[in-house]
C-alpha cells in the first residue's frame, strides 16, 4: 500500500484547483483504508475463505501473531 | 499557499505516509520483542499440546499436530513479525485517519501535535487493546478449539466494536463538557467513568466457550507478553506519529505556533 500512495504524491501533474488536490487525496486515503481493512480481516478472521487457493496457509502463517495479539484461533 | 493551508488544513497524503512509516517501526519492534520473548513460550505450549493429543490418541500419532504442519514452527516465527508489521501498517492507515477528522483544524503548534498523538495512541490502546484484552485474554498455542472459533470471533470483533464506541463517547462527553464549561476533574471523572462502564459492558458479552488446558504459569506469562507487545505497539506508533507530525507542522511554518 505503500508504494501506491508514494507514487501518486509523487506526481502532482498540474497545479489543479484545491478541491479536486483535496478530493483525490481524500480518495487515496479510503483507499488505503480498505486495503488497511482487508488486511487485517486476512491476518486476524481469514480461516480459509478469503482465497480460495491459499487455502489455510494463510491462517498458518498468521497462527502465532493471532495468539499473540489475543485474536480467536483453532 | 496560505489559500492551500486554509482549505487544506492538513496535508493529507504525508501524514498518510508518516501514519504508515510510525506503524510499520511499531509492528517491527512488537514483532521482533514478541520473537524474542514469546516465541519460546508459544513453542513450549505446541510441546505441551502434542502430548497432550498423543496421549488422548493413546500414544499413536498426534492427529492434532499433524494437521497444523503445512508450516514449520520456524516458518511461523517468521510469519509473527511479518503479521506483527501488516497490523502496524494497517493501524498507521486509521490511526491517521482518526487523526485527522478529530483535529482537522490544526489550531495549535507542535506541543499541541504531541499531545493529540500519544492521547490517540493511550485511547486506541484501551478501545482495541485494553478493554477487549480484559473480556478476552489471549491465549496461547494448544487453547482454541476449531469447532468454536466463528463463535469466538463473533465475541472478539464484538468487543473490539464496544471498545471503540466506549472510547467515542467518553471523548464526545470529555468535549462537550468543554463547551459547557464544566471543570478538568468532573470531565475526567466522566471520561473515566464511561471507559470502567465500557469495561462493564464487555462483561455482559458470553464467556470465551473453551477450555484452556495450559499450566497457570505458562498462561499468565503469555498473557503478560501479548499485553507488552500491544503496548509497545501503540508506544511506538504514538511516539513516531507524534514526532512525525509535529516535524512536518514545523516545516511547514504553521503560521499558529507562536512558541516553538
Amino acid at each position: 500500500m505503500s508504494p501506491h500512495t508514494a507514487g501518486t504524491t509523487a506526481a502532482p501533474q498540474a497545479p489543479s484547483h484545491p478541491a479536486t488536490v483535496r478530493t483525490r487525496d481524500w480518495m487515496i486515503v479510503a483507499a488505503a483504508a480498505v486495503l488497511a481493512l482487508i488486511a487485517l480481516y486476512a491476518v486476524f478472521v481469514d480461516n480459509g475463505n478469503l482465497v480460495s487457493a491459499t487455502g489455510g496457509y494463510l491462517h498458518e502463517f498468521s497462527h502465532d501473531g493471532r495468539h499473540l495479539f489475543g485474536a480467536p484461533c483453532h | 499557499m496560505t489559500v492551500s493551508a486554509e482549505t487544506t488544513p492538513y496535508p493529507l497524503l504525508p501524514l498518510l505516509g508518516r501514519g504508515l512509516a510510525a506503524g510499520g517501526l511499531a509492528g517491527l519492534a512488537s514483532g521482533l520483542f514478541s520473537l524474542l520473548l514469546a516465541e519460546p513460550l508459544m513453542d513450549r505450549a505446541i510441546g505441551l499440546e502434542e502430548k497432550r493429543a498423543a496421549a488422548a490418541s493413546g500414544g499413536g500419532h498426534a492427529h492434532a499436530a499433524e494437521a497444523e504442519e503445512l508450516f514449520t514452527r520456524g516458518t511461523q516465527h517468521l510469519g509473527l513479525v511479518v503479521t506483527a508489521v501488516v497490523v502496524g501498517l494497517a493501524l498507521g492507515v486509521f490511526f491517521t485517519l482518526a487523526y485527522v477528522l478529530l483535529y482537522r483544524a490544526p489550531r495549535h503548534g507542535p506541543a499541541s501535535t504531541w499531545k493529540r498523538g500519544t492521547g490517540l495512541a493511550c485511547a486506541g490502546f484501551l478501545a482495541l487493546s485494553l478493554l477487549p484484552g480484559l473480556r478476552y485474554p489471549a491465549n496461547p498455542p494448544g487453547v482454541g478449539d476449531g469447532g468454536t472459533v466463528t463463535e469466538r470471533q463473533g465475541l472478539w470483533l464484538a468487543a473490539l466494536v464496544i471498545g471503540v464506541l466506549g472510547l467515542v463517547l467518553a471523548r464526545h462527553l470529555y468535549v462537550r463538557g468543554e463547551r459547557a464549561g464544566h471543570g478538568l476533574p468532573a470531565r475526567q471523572l466522566t471520561a473515566a467513568g464511561v471507559v470502567v462502564a465500557t469495561l462493564a459492558a464487555l462483561f455482559l458479552l458470553p464467556d470465551n466457550p473453551d477450555a484452556v488446558p495450559v499450566p497457570a504459569a505458562l498462561l499468565w506469562d503469555f498473557r503478560v507478553l501479548s499485553l507488552a507487545a500491544h503496548v509497545l505497539l501503540w508506544t511506538v506508533l504514538g511516539t513516531v506519529f507524534a514526532t512525525l507530525a509535529a516535524r512536518q507542522a514545523r516545516g511547514e511554518g504553521v503560521q499558529r505556533d507562536p512558541v516553538r
